[in-house]
């Protein structure tokens, strides 16, 4: 579904991405482990048109992304979930979540609501107070809602897990990735904590230094010691 | 007694209009984290333009709708011409610029509008309403000035919290990043921030003139109160530019009437440093707190 051939970044001299090549096929979870620094959030950042890349394409069901906006992205059925607090704590949860689809016309995000709704409950719960009022995992929750609101065919998650209490990042994980199978989603998923990523992905791809420098299946990954030790870190 | 609540009335027209002026500088502040020092000079233009639309149509009213408009355009021209080219992130370049463009504004005032300060006709009666037995500090055209502020902030009250447009502009104003990845034109929605703010500016400027006169540096003053108003509301509140601008016409009024009124804008800027010494964020931001 997603097609990322080759890309590089550059900010300045410092080389962020270098010829990153990566496949995110529909329907499951594709996760990005590497250290701090690594490069990841570049790379998702590249992908949504939130900076430009130097060189290399990515595709989406054959259409160009690279080189557009970030506004034209996301109707491409490319949404981000950045890393951090990516809600605005100033809107309350409605607002953030009509946020997520706002040029669709009314019926259709109506519909993806209640979808989001019965995904997340609590968000219903929650729907008219401000974003800054909820937990963390809600937020992350709100976040995720907020991206999906816009339809994707391609779900980027940047550090989801980043903050949030081990049995929380359990919780959100499971459902991205059934998610994935159930909405036949392409889900690129970054991770700076492997273990937790790699139980949910059918592929690994492991970044180091902007490079890529291994791609399996997630036990293959997981069970590699050498690779563990060098670019991993447990 | 009566004295005092005659000053009362007497600061409600005047109230309003500064209340306007510094609603069209939070418009600003709010999307783009800059001062617009150019808007009273962009309001002082377009009444320029509404006069001579009066003057040749005999009509107050598409006088009115015309400095509407051309508050608007010029808005976008500025931010086209002015403020896009100066970086992003570069607060202080854009805040010079906005001087810049006020001195600009006001030389080419000067130039097409020669002879110095210009009496506006007034569109509707302006001498206190008589009624029960006695004169009242209040005009017709006071309610007219506090009628149209009214259905303004009402108008924009239901554009910011029930349309789309509004809660675009909302988030583009708090979280460009955000907004744009939600698919939000960010730029575009500046510059319709741009627009409106001219625009209510404009309306400012129109409905102060037939109370005092027009000039090139006429409306100087306004810039003065309007700026005050908008930082002790805390820049960003809309709630807060409607009431701080209400009650600093009601203060320049008491202290005017009480005293003299070139003692007003003292009272103003002691307003202003008790403000930043007190609540140094605004009476009525939702942010922590700011640097000064
Ligand atoms: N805006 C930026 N300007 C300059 N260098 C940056 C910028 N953002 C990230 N970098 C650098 O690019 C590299 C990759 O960063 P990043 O993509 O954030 O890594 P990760 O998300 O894997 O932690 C790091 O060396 C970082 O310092
Ligand atoms: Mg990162």
């Amino acid at each position: 579904m997603l097609t990322i051939t080759e890309l590089s970044v550059n900010y300045g001299a410092v080389q962020a991405l270098s010829n990153v090549s990566i496949e995110v096929p529909k329907g499951e979870v594709t996760a990005v482990i590497g250290a701090n620094g690594a490069g990841k959030s570049t790379l998702m950042r590249a992908l949504s048109g939130l900076v430009k890349p130097g060189s290399g394409t990515a595709t989406v069901g054959g259409v160009t992304i690279t080189g557009r906006k970030p506004e034209d992205i996301v109707r491409l059925g490319v949404a981000l979930v950045p890393e951090g607090r990516s809600t605005i704590p100033e809107l309350t949860v409605e607002e953030n979540l009509r946020l997520g689809g706002l040029w669709r016309d009314k019926a259709a995000r109506n519909a993806t609501q209640v979808q989001v709704f019965d995904l997340f409950p609590v968000l219903a719960e929650r729907r008219s107070m401000r974003a800054d009022t909820l937990s963390g995992g809600e937020r992350q929750q709100l976040a995720i809602g907020r991206a999906l609101m816009s339809e994707p065919r391609v779900l980027l998650l940047d550090e989801p897990s980043l903050g949030l209490a081990p049995l929380i990042v359990t919780q959100i994980l499971e459902l991205v990735s059934r998610l994935a199978t159930e909405s036949n989603l392409a889900v690129l998923l970054v991770e700076q904590n492997a273990v937790t990523a790699l139980r949910v992905a059918t592929t690994g791809v492991v970044l180091n230094l902007g490079k890529v420098v291994m791609v399996g299946s997630g036990s293959e990954i997981a069970s590699d010691e050498q690779l563990r030790n060098a670019y991993l870190g447990y | 007694m009566t004295t005092f609540l005659d000053y009362l009335l007497g600061g409600l027209g005047s109230g309003a209009i500064i209340a306007l002026m510094a609603l069209s500088l939070v418009l600003i502040w709010r999307s783009t984290r800059v001062v617009n020092f150019a808007q009273v000079g962009q309001a002082m233009f377009t009444t320029f333009i509404a006069l001579s639309i009066q003057t040749w149509t005999g009509s107050w009213f598409i006088a009115l709708v015309g400095a509407l408009a051309a508050g608007a355009l010029l808005g976008v021209i500025i931010q086209y011409l002015v403020l896009r080219p100066v970086k992003r992130n570069d607060t202080s370049g854009a805040i010079i610029a906005t001087f810049g463009v006020l001195i600009a504004l006001q030389a080419a005032a000067g130039m097409i509008w020669p002879g110095g300060s210009q009496a506006f006709p007034q569109p509707f009666n302006n001498a206190g309403i008589e009624f029960a037995g006695r004169v009242w500090p209040i005009s017709v055209y006071d309610f007219v000035v506090i009628g149209i502020t009214a259905l303004l902030v009402l108008g924009l009250t239901l554009l910011f919290t029930k349309t789309s447009l509004g809660l675009s502009m909302r988030a583009a104003a708090f979280n460009p990043e955000v907004a744009k990845l939600s698919g939000v034109r960010v730029s575009r929605v500046l510059t319709f921030g741009w627009a409106l703010a001219g625009s209510v500016g404009a309306v400012a400027g129109v409905l102060v003139a037939p109370v005092s006169t027009i000039s090139p540096n006429s409306f100087d003053i306004l810039l003065v109160y309007a700026f005050t108003v908008a930082v002790i509301g805390g820049l960003d509140s809309l709630i807060g530019a409607i009431s701080i601008g209400v009650f600093t016409g009601l203060v320049i009024s008491l202290v005017s009437g009480y005293s003299d009124s070139g003692n007003a804008p003292i009272v103003a800027l002691l307003l202003l440093a008790l403000n930043l010494i007190l609540k140094p964020e605004g009476v009525f931001s939702h942010h922590k707190a700011r640097s000064v």
